[in-house]
């Protein structure tokens, strides 16, 4: 078990900017997961093939959960949500490939995910709410309660970032000190189980964001209400 | 497990990259294409609804016009029935009248024929009577019944008025050389004497009396007077009474 098992160091600087494997990793996956869409979306056809009816199905799902949680701004959130689900999977299930590591087992990814569903939840409140309206939920029901709405953004965003780290980075370790004890082959149904919490993973990192910023957004839906039955 | 802010910031920087990556190349013309498809799914279902609406504009239509054509058949089949039945009855009333008048026919046949029968039984009794009458009559004939004859005709000559023996005299014109006098028996000389002179008395003439014997006559005598004939006998007398039935008839 080396150090950069346990660790990700930097593999070298770029100025003052230290460029690790996670990074590294990030930009191979972008540039295939670009080439794939550009090369899969340059001839789509009314009737699909294959890929098109597997790329379609995909992103139908994706809209599809969207809109069973905030059916009013699908189109706003669809592309941040569905990017998040695309990134984790990949990443998660990067770590399958020998010689690479999932870039969510790292920290600084994964709370690089977590702090961009923090700023979206508020970046979608106010653009879609504005500043105000939006600011004003947190005094609800009582003004008393701002701490803790404070308190309870922070720690869900910190617990967002724990969760899939802790949890890719155990099975990476797992799998790793299987391995070293047990010898070739045995860590293989490790690995089934990897796939299958990358998966979970992947779902429940992108299904509490999109809570999140629906959360957020319904906030807002809920006071009109209100006051649509008030003023009635 | 540590923080590396490098690693921090490139990758929010990589994730936001990513976004618009896929923004780009595959949210969008994947939710385009399915909105194209969406919409042309639409418009096929448009189409389709329009399409099933005609189709039941022309059901409607084609039901209408069913029931117009059944209300016309129906109206026509009336017509033709009332039509039928004013020919059946003018036909009935046609047959009516022609077996009215075969029925006419047959009774004006019917009576005709039998008045026909009568006649022909009358004709044949009056045949038989007149045989009857004549056998009766010839057995019976004799000078007696000549006699008698004479005796009435000499009666009806005197009895007869003065315009008749004027025409009697017109129609003969020029006057006769003799006159004739048939008889069935031979007359007496009194019996001609008598003849004679009424004669003369009746006629005017003064003209030889020629007699005959005729025994066809069976009894009594006729008179003939150039072109005219004075019968008083019994076989002319059967004979008219035989044409007086014909006659009659």
């Amino acid at each position: 078990m080396g150090e950069d098992s346990l660790f990700i160091l930097p593999l070298f600087n770029l100025g003052p900017v230290q460029l690790t494997s996670t990074v590294i990793t990030t930009w191979v996956m972008m540039a295939i997961i670009g080439g794939f869409a550009w090369l899969a979306t340059r001839r789509l056809q009314m009737k699909p093939d294959r890929l098109q009816t597997l790329l379609e199905a995909m992103v139908s799902l994706i809209e599809e959960s969207i809109r069973g949680i905030a059916p009013q701004h699908v189109q706003q959130i669809m592309p941040f949500i569905g990017t998040l689900w695309v990134f984790i999977v990949i990443a998660n299930l990067t770590g399958l490939i020998p010689g690479m590591h999932s870039p969510t087992r790292d920290l600084s990814t994964t709370a690089a995910l977590a702090c961009l569903v923090f700023l979206s939840v508020h970046w979608f409140g106010i653009r879609i709410q504005g500043l105000k309206n939006y600011l004003q939920h947190y005094l609800q029901p009582s003004p008393i309660l701002l701490p803790f709405h404070i308190i309870s953004e922070m720690t869900r965003t910190i617990a967002l970032a724990v969760r899939l780290f802790g949890n890719m980075m155990s099975l990476e370790m797992v799998a790793l000190l299987i391995l070293l004890v047990a010898g070739f082959l045995v860590p293989v149904p490790i690995l089934m189980l990897h796939i299958v919490e990358a998966l979970v993973q992947a779902y429940i990192f992108g299904m509490l964001a999109l809570i999140y910023v629906a959360g957020g957004l319904q906030s807002q839906q809920r006071r009109q209400q209100k006051q649509g039955v008030s003023d009635a | 497990m540590e923080l590396n802010w490098s690693t921090f910031v490139l990758e929010i920087f990589n994730f936001l990259v990513l976004l618009w990556i896929l923004k780009h190349f595959l949210y969008q013309p994947l939710l385009e294409m399915i909105a194209r498809r969406r919409a042309a799914i639409e418009n096929q279902l448009t189409e389709a609804e329009q399409q099933h609406a005609k189709a039941d504009a022309l059901k409607q239509q084609y039901e209408s016009r069913l029931a117009d054509w059944e209300r016309e058949r129906q109206k026509a089949m009336d017509k033709l029935m009332r039509e039928i039945e004013h020919h059946r009855s003018i036909q009935l009333e046609k047959l009516k009248s022609e077996l009215a008048q075969e029925a006419e026919k047959r009774r004006v046949a019917e009576s005709r024929q039998q008045q026909q029968t009568l006649h022909d039984i009358e004709q044949r009794a009056l045949q038989q009577a007149a045989e009857f009458s004549s056998r009766l009559l010839a057995e019976a004939a004799g000078p007696e019944l000549e006699n008698r004859l004479f005796e009435l005709l000499l009666d009806g000559l005197n009895a007869m008025p003065a315009e008749q023996i004027s025409a009697l005299s017109n129609e003969w014109g020029t006057a006769p050389e003799l006159i004739r006098v048939n008889s069935a028996y031979p007359l007496a000389d009194h019996q001609r004497q008598q003849l004679e002179a009424t004669l003369s008395r009746v006629t005017g003439l003064s003209v030889p009396v020629h007699y005959e014997q005729d025994t066809q006559l069976l009894a009594g005598l006729n008179i003939i007077i150039g072109a005219w004939l004075l019968q008083l006998n019994v076989r002319d007398e059967l004979q008219g009474f035989k044409e007086f039935t014909h006659v009659e008839h």
